[in-house]
């Protein structure tokens, strides 16, 4: 693996990413804001309002990294580069992925943060945490389907498809009797059906990732 | 040491409409190949398979001594290719681009950039979105040759170029020549630009290859045979004749093996040969093509 060749054409996308991941700064830091002015009505606003600015970030990212390589016939100039494809891919699912979570990470700690500093809305904690594994995975699902299918349509409809999982997991989670219950408590519950849960969306991004590597692997053309 | 550029050998391609078949094709080292064909003939599908953008399904490609898709990597360290799909970062500069490529080649020549933006009139702080397409082919080509290749890959680069930008084009190919330990395939179907510049010829057509020589070969080797037959005289049987035109008293010969013999091979059959014409490379190919298919309906 060329690994200075993956870093190069990580640079590239974050390069042209730029204004997107400022734009979702700016969004993620006023979600926040929100959510801290305290209260149910400003955190669930501002809740929506983060995972709106999240997925408009993932949804950028793979769109203008990936999806427009092909898009805007720019394919053949980077493969063109001393590179196989394998690090192609390599470079494309790190570089949405660094681009996307640390972000990530930085929202939903400081979205954490709030809850934990706010007694009030301290049962949410459990939840929280798998919903913003399920929005980790709804990017991670639409990188591999943007990479393996390099169709724009099939990537919307993964788009899509995370967006209504989120809601079908959020629904299914909270009628979960040991961590639905405990959602609008005033204390932080972790029980052995969150770390069940969260194990297998982990599971299942590891699942999606390494099946996309095993795709691109077998894959004969590429332009 | 293999003073082969390029070698594909017993190389095949199948898609669902369309399929390349047993292409064997050499270029040796410092050489210029004018490749040939008409659009979808398999010339960009070759080129793909050459540059390890598209994997062969049968035979071997061997390219500035490594194999080919599996050594893609360390051979596309010494390729520049330009192809008429390709697209620059719409978003970014020349200079962007230059920067970009820089640390990635080692042999990059950041002053022939310079001049090579300078002779085309190219502004490294532009962004590529707001170049014309003439400019946007001589950016890829600025790119490609300042990496100083040891192969150079052109897929159609003149194609849907204006007459000023083709001319500057091929006289900056006309001087990366200079250097003769570079290899360039130039594909087009304009034969007049690769005439130009090329001194081997090969000619693809529906995914095979129907002829490969040195340019000076094909223009020897091809000529049309103007004659007159007498009443009773019928066509001569000559050797290496691909088509037969004109009128029943005044046949057009066109041969591809023409040895001054036959003029007077054609006098001891009866026949008068009015005139011997040369051909262009254009009449070649087509002819070449025409008589291929020809033989394949008949």
């Amino acid at each position: 693996m060329n690994y200075s060749m993956v870093k190069s054409l990580i640079l590239k996308d974050w390069y042209f990413q730029r204004h997107a991941i400022l734009l979702a700064l700016a969004g993620g830091v006023l979600s926040l804001g929100i959510v801290a002015l305290g209260g149910q009505p400003g955190f669930t606003l501002g809740l929506i309002l983060l995972v709106t600015v999240m997925v408009m970030l993932s949804a950028m990212s793979v769109m203008g990294n990936t999806i427009g390589e092909r898009e805007n016939q720019t394919l053949a100039f980077s493969m063109s580069l001393p590179i196989s494809y394998l690090e192609y891919t390599t470079s494309k699912i790190l570089g949405n992925l660094l681009i996307f979570v640390p972000y990530w990470i930085a929202i939903v700690a400081g979205c954490l943060g709030l809850i934990v500093a706010a007694p009030a809305i301290r049962g949410l904690f459990a939840c929280t945490v798998i919903m913003a594994v399920e929005i980790l995975i709804s990017t991670c699902l639409m990188i591999a389907v943007a990479l393996v299918t390099e169709s724009k349509s099939w990537t919307i409809a993964a788009m899509v498809t995370g967006n209504v999982a989120l809601n079908v997991v959020g629904y299914l989670v909270a009628h979960i009797p040991s961590i639905g219950n405990a959602m609008w408590g005033k204390a932080i519950q972790w029980t052995p059906a969150a770390t069940i849960l969260v194990t297998a969306e982990f599971a299942l991004i590891a699942l999606l990732l390494g099946g996309t590597f095993f795709i691109q692997s077998r894959k004969k053309d590429f332009i | 040491m293999n003073d082969l550029a390029v070698q594909f050998d017993g190389v095949s391609k199948r898609y669902t409409h369309f399929s390349l078949e047993s292409i064997h094709l050499e270029l040796p080292t410092g050489s210029i190949m004018g490749f040939i064909g008409a659009n979808g003939a398999g010339k960009s599908t070759t080129i793909r398979i050459l540059m390890g953008l598209v994997h062969q399904d049968a035979g071997t490609v061997r390219v500035l001594g490594h194999t080919m898709p599996a050594d893609q990597a360390a051979a596309k360290l010494d390729i520049g290719f330009v192809s008429e799909d390709m697209r620059l970062y719409g978003q970014a500069t020349l200079a962007w681009h230059m920067e970009f490529l820089k640390p990635i080649y080692p042999r990059w020549d950041q002053s022939y950039a310079e001049s090579l933006a300078k002779r085309f009139d190219l502004k490294p702080q532009q962004k590529i979105k707001g170049l014309s397409h003439g400019q946007r082919v001589k950016a890829a080509l600025l790119l490609a040759l300042a990496r100083r290749p040891r192969l150079l890959v052109l897929d159609e680069p003149t194609t849907g170029l204006d007459p000023v930008a083709r001319v500057e084009v091929l006289g900056e190919l006309m001087a990366a020549l200079a250097d003769e330990e570079r290899t360039i395939l130039f594909s087009s179907h304009n034969t007049l630009d690769v005439e130009q510049i090329s001194d081997q010829i090969t000619f693809i057509d529906r995914g095979r290859i129907i002829d490969s020589d040195d340019k000076e070969a094909f223009l020897d080797r091809w000529r049309r045979l103007r004659l007159v037959l007498p009443p009773d005289v019928v066509v001569p049987r000559l050797p290496g004749v691909v088509e037969v035109g004109g009128s029943g008293r005044l046949p057009v010969l066109t041969t591809n093996r023409f040895e001054p013999a036959m003029v007077s091979a054609c006098n001891d059959l009866g026949a008068t040969v009015q005139a011997v014409d040369t051909m262009t490379l254009e009449e070649i190919f087509v002819a070449n093509v025409h008589s291929r298919r020809e033989r394949l309906t008949a």
